[in-house]
C-alpha cells in the first residue's frame, strides 16, 4: 500500500516533466542497456530508481561533486546536447549535482561553500573531467585560493568512488601528448601518488560518451556497486571490446570493400574505411553499441574513420590516444626521432633498403675477388692453430694414407686426387695432435706429440700459402 | 674448385621438409601480413587474414617441430662428410669454428683472402639460425596480442600494457617483419652467392662434389669428384 503511493508521488514527479510512465519504462530499458548489464532488466532499473528518488531510507538524492581539471569542457558539453526526456537528463535530475563550474548555478564563495560541505558530510560520488596537471607544483588550476592538485586530492579523498569522466581525466589525453608542457596525467595516477585509495572508475572518450557515465551512475547508484572493471579500470562491459568486434561496415571489411579515398563511390557505398586509418581494430569501446547523440550516429556511421579516442592507459600518461593515433588517417601513428617524426615504414624501407645496397656492393666485391664460383680457396691452416700449434684444433698433417683411411670411413669415394691437403701434410714432418672427437672415430686415437713439429709445419704451410697468393 | 663436397648428409629429409615449410609459410605470412597493414589488394584481405593465422601457427608448430627433431634426427656436422652425429650438436658451438668467427668476418669483409675452415654451419650463419626461433616465437607473441580472440587474455593484456598498447605492438610486429625480410635478403645472398650448390642440396637434395672434410681431423683429407661419377 505504502509502496504505491510513493510510485504514485515518483510518477507525478516525471509527468511534471513531461515524461510519461511509458516513456519513462522506455528509458529505463535504455539505461539498461547503456549500463551494459545483461542480467538488469528494464523493470529492475524502474524499481531502483523509484526506491533512490524516493524510497530511500535517508531520502536524499545521492550527492555528485562533478570538477573541470584541465578540460575542454567537452564531456559536460557532451553530456548537456542530450535531449530530453532520455536516459541521460533523468540520471542527472536524480543525483544531487552540488558542484559543476558549467552545469551548477551557484558561484562564488557559497559554490565553493557547498563543495566544502558535500565533503564534509561525506557519501559522494566524484566527476572529474580533464587532465591533472603537475607542472608548477600543482598550482595550476588555482581556485578559491587553492591549488589544481590539492582540489583533486582532497575532493577524492573522501569520495565513495572517483569517476575520471573522458580520456584526459584516465591518463591526460591530448593535454599530455608531446611536449605535455603542463605535465598532464590521469586522476588514477594522481591518487596513486599522493597515497588516495579511493576506487577510480575510468571512462575514456574524447568526450566520453554521456551514456557511458550514466552507465556507471547507474550501477554506483542504484545498484550500489561498482560496474565490473577491466585491467585498465575502466567498465569491462564497454571497454572490452574492439569497435571494429561491433562495427556496422565490418562485413564489407570481410567482403574486402574499402575506401582507399574521400569523395568517391566507396565512400558513397559505405565501404569499411580501414585503409584511411581507422583505429578501430585497436580501440575497445563499444560506440558501435552505444552509438551517440540520442543514439542517432557515431563516427564511423557518419563517414569518419575512428581516430581511437578512447585509448588511455591510465598507468601511462604517454600512452594517450593522441601520441597513439596521429596521423589518424594513416595505419601506424609517427614514431619520434629526436625532433623528427618518422612512419614506421620509411624507418623499415630505408633500414631494409640499405642492407639490400650493401649486400649488391657486397656481391661486386665477390665477383671481383672471384669467389662467386665456389668461394675462394680454403686457408690451410686455421690462423689460431697457426698461432697457437700446441693447441691446434686442425690435424693438417695427415699421411695420404690417412686421409684415404678416414674417407674410405665417412662413407666418402676415395679420391681421385688428393688435392686441397695441407702441403704441410705432405712435407710428412708433423704428427696429428688431437683426438678424435665424435664417437665414431674413438678408436683412432693417436699419442699427442711434439707440437713444435706442427707448428713448423703450420708456418711452413702459411708461407707457402701466402706465396701462392702474392 | 674450392668448396666442400655436398651430401644429403648434410640436411636430413626432415629437415628439408621443415625448410621447404618455413619457406612457404614465412613467403605466405610477408604477403597476407603486408596486405593486413595496408589493403593494397582489397578483394584478398579477408582471405588474407584467415592465411595469416592460419600460417602463423605452422610456422609456430614448424619450428617446435625442428627443434625437437635436432635431438633425434643425426645429420652430418660439417661440410665435405657423410658421417653423422646428432643434429643439435650443429647448432651449438663445435671444434671445427673455434677461434674462428672473427676469420669469418674478415673474410666477408675482405679483410682475409682464404676461405674460413668451419663446420657446417660457419660462426655468422649459425648465430642467425640460433636467432630465427626466439624470434618466431616473439613474433607469435606480438601476432597473439594483436588478435582478436586473445588480445585480452592475461598474459598478451600484460605485453600490450609493457610496449605501450596495441598500436606499439602492432608497430613491433612490422617492424619485426622486416627483421625477418632483412635475414632472409642475407641468408638467400650467402647461400646462393659462392654458386647454387647449396640451395640445390637444401631444396631438391641434389649432391656435389667438392673437398672432403674430416670432423674429427677439423682439416681437408680430400676431394670426391661426385659429379664425374654421376
Ligand atoms: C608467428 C605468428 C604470427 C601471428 C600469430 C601473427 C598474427 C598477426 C595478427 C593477429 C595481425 C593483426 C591482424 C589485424 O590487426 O587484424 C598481424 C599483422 C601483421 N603480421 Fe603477423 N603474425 C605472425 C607472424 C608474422 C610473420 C612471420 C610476419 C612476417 C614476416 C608477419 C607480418 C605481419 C604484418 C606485416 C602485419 C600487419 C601489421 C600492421 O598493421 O602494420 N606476421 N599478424
Ligand atoms: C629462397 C629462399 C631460401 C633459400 C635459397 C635458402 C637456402 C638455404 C640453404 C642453402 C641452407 C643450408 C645452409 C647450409 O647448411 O649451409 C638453409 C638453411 C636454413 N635456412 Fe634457408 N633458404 C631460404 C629461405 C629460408 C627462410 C625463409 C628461412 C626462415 C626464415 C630459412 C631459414 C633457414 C634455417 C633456420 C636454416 C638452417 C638449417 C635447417 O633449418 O635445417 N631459410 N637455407
Ligand atoms: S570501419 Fe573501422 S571499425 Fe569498421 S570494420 Fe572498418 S576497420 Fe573495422
Ligand atoms: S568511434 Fe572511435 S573516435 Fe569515435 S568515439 Fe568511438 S573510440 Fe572515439
Amino acid at each position: 500500500m505504502e509502496r504505491e503511493a510513493i510510485v504514485s508521488e515518483f510518477y507525478e514527479k516525471l509527468d511534471s516533466r513531461g515524461v510519461t510512465r511509458r516513456d519513462f519504462m522506455k528509458l529505463c530499458g535504455a539505461v539498461a542497456a547503456a549500463a551494459g548489464i545483461a542480467h538488469i532488466t528494464a523493470t529492475d532499473v524502474a524499481y531502483a530508481l523509484e526506491q533512490s528518488v524516493i524510497g530511500a531510507k535517508e531520502g536524499n538524492l545521492y550527492p555528485v561533486i562533478w570538477m573541470e581539471g584541465a578540460s575542454c569542457t567537452g564531456c559536460t558539453e557532451s553530456f548537456a546536447q542530450i535531449e530530453t526526456p532520455d536516459p541521460a537528463t533523468v540520471v542527472l535530475e536524480l543525483i544531487s549535482l552540488n558542484y559543476s563550474e558549467t552545469l551548477g548555478a551557484g558561484a562564488g564563495w557559497s559554490f565553493e561553500e557547498a563543495r566544502e560541505q558535500t565533503i564534509a558530510a561525506g557519501n559522494y560520488i566524484f566527476i572529474y573531467e580533464g587532465a591533472v596537471l603537475e607542472k608548477w607544483e600543482g598550482q595550476a588550476l588555482r581556485v578559491a585560493n587553492e591549488p589544481g592538485i590539492e582540489h583533486v586530492t582532497h575532493t577524492a579523498a573522501k569520495a565513495n568512488a572517483v569517476v575520471a569522466l573522458g580520456s584526459c581525466a584516465v591518463n591526460g589525453g591530448w593535454m599530455a601528448a608531446y611536449p605535455n608542457p603542463a605535465g598532464a596525467i590521469g586522476v588514477q595516477q594522481c591518487l596513486k601518488k599522493h597515497g588516495i585509495e579511493t576506487p577510480v572508475v575510468n571512462v575514456p572518450g574524447c568526450p566520453a560518451n554521456p551514456e557511458w557515465l550514466e552507465a556507471v551512475l547507474v550501477d554506483v547508484l542504484f545498484l550500489q556497486q561498482l560496474p565490473d572493471l577491466n585491467a585498465e579500470g575502466k567498465p569491462s562491459l564497454l571497454f572490452t571490446q574492439t569497435i571494429h568486434d561491433n562495427c556496422q561496415r565490418r562485413g564489407h571489411f570481410e567482403n574486402g570493400e574499402f575506401v582507399y579515398q574521400f569523395g568517391t563511390r566507396e565512400e558513397a557505398l559505405g565501404y569499411c574505411l580501414y585503409p584511411l586509418g581507422c583505429r578501430g581494430p585497436q580501440t575497445k569501446a563499444n560506440c558501435g553499441i552505444t552509438r551517440w547523440n540520442n543514439r542517432r550516429s557515431w563516427c564511423v556511421e557518419s563517414g569518419g574513420p575512428c581516430i581511437g579516442c578512447t585509448t588511455a592507459n591510465p598507468a601511462n600518461s604517454n600512452e594517450n590516444w593522441v601520441e597513439t593515433n596521429t596521423p589518424f588517417l594513416k595505419r601506424h601513428r609517427d614514431l619520434r626521432v629526436g625532433d623528427f617524426r618518422l612512419s614506421p615504414t620509411t624507418i623499415a624501407l630505408s633500414v631494409t633498403g640499405l642492407l639490400a645496397a650493401a649486400l649488391v656492393i657486397h656481391g661486386f666485391g665477390m665477383k671481383i675477388t672471384g669467389r662467386m664460383n665456389g668461394g675462394a680457396d680454403f686457408e690451410k691452416v686455421r690462423k689460431w692453430d697457426k698461432r697457437h700449434p700446441d693447441r691446434s684444433i686442425g690435424c693438417y698433417d695427415l699421411s695420404d694414407e690417412e686421409c684415404a683411411a678416414l674417407e674410405a670411413e665417412a662413407g666418402v669415394a676415395a679420391p681421385a686426387k688428393p688435392v686441397g691437403r695441407t702441403t704441410a701434410a705432405k712435407t710428412g714432418t708433423g704428427t696429428a695432435t688431437k683426438t678424435g672427437t665424435t664417437g665414431t672415430t674413438g678408436t683412432r686415437t693417436r699419442a699427442k706429440t711434439a707440437g713444435q713439429d706442427g707448428a713448423d709445419a703450420a708456418k711452413k704451410a702459411d708461407e707457402e700459402s701466402k706465396g701462392g697468393k702474392a | 674448385m674450392a668448396h666442400l663436397a655436398h651430401y644429403r648428409e648434410a640436411h636430413p629429409l626432415p629437415f628439408v621438409i621443415t625448410h621447404w615449410i618455413n619457406l612457404v609459410a614465412m613467403i605466405l605470412l610477408i604477403i597476407s601480413g603486408f596486405n593486413i597493414h595496408f589493403p593494397f589488394w582489397a578483394a584478398f584481405e579477408g582471405i588474407a587474414r584467415g592465411i595469416h593465422m592460419f600460417f602463423a601457427f605452422v610456422l609456430v608448430l614448424n619450428c617446435i617441430v625442428r627443434v625437437i627433431l635436432s635431438f633425434f634426427v643425426k645429420s652430418a656436422p660439417t661440410g665435405g662428410t657423410r658421417r653423422t652425429d646428432t643434429d643439435i650438436k650443429s647448432w651449438l658451438p663445435q671444434t671445427d669454428n673455434r677461434h674462428q668467427a672473427g676469420a669469418w668476418v674478415k673474410y666477408y669483409l675482405f679483410l682475409k683472402k682464404d676461405h674460413p675452415l668451419s663446420a657446417k654451419l660457419g660462426v655468422p650463419q649459425k648465430l642467425s639460425y640460433l636467432l630465427i626461433p626466439p624470434l618466431i616465437l616473439i613474433m607469435a607473441y606480438t601476432g597473439l596480442c594483436l588478435w582478436g580472440p586473445t588480445m585480452n587474455a592475461p598474459p598478451f593484456a600484460a605485453g600490450l600494457n609493457l610496449v605501450g598498447g596495441a598500436m606499439m605492438m602492432r608497430i613491433i610486429h612490422y617492424f619485426l617483419m622486416y627483421v625477418f625480410i632483412c635475414f632472409m635478403f642475407i641468408h638467400v645472398y650467402l647461400a646462393n652467392v659462392e654458386g647454387t650448390a647449396p640451395t640445390k642440396l637444401m631444396f631438391f637434395r641434389r649432391e656435389h662434389g667438392g673437398l672432403v672434410y674430416d670432423p674429427d681431423k677439423h682439416a681437408i683429407i680430400g676431394e670426391d669428384e661426385l659429379d664425374e661419377k654421376h
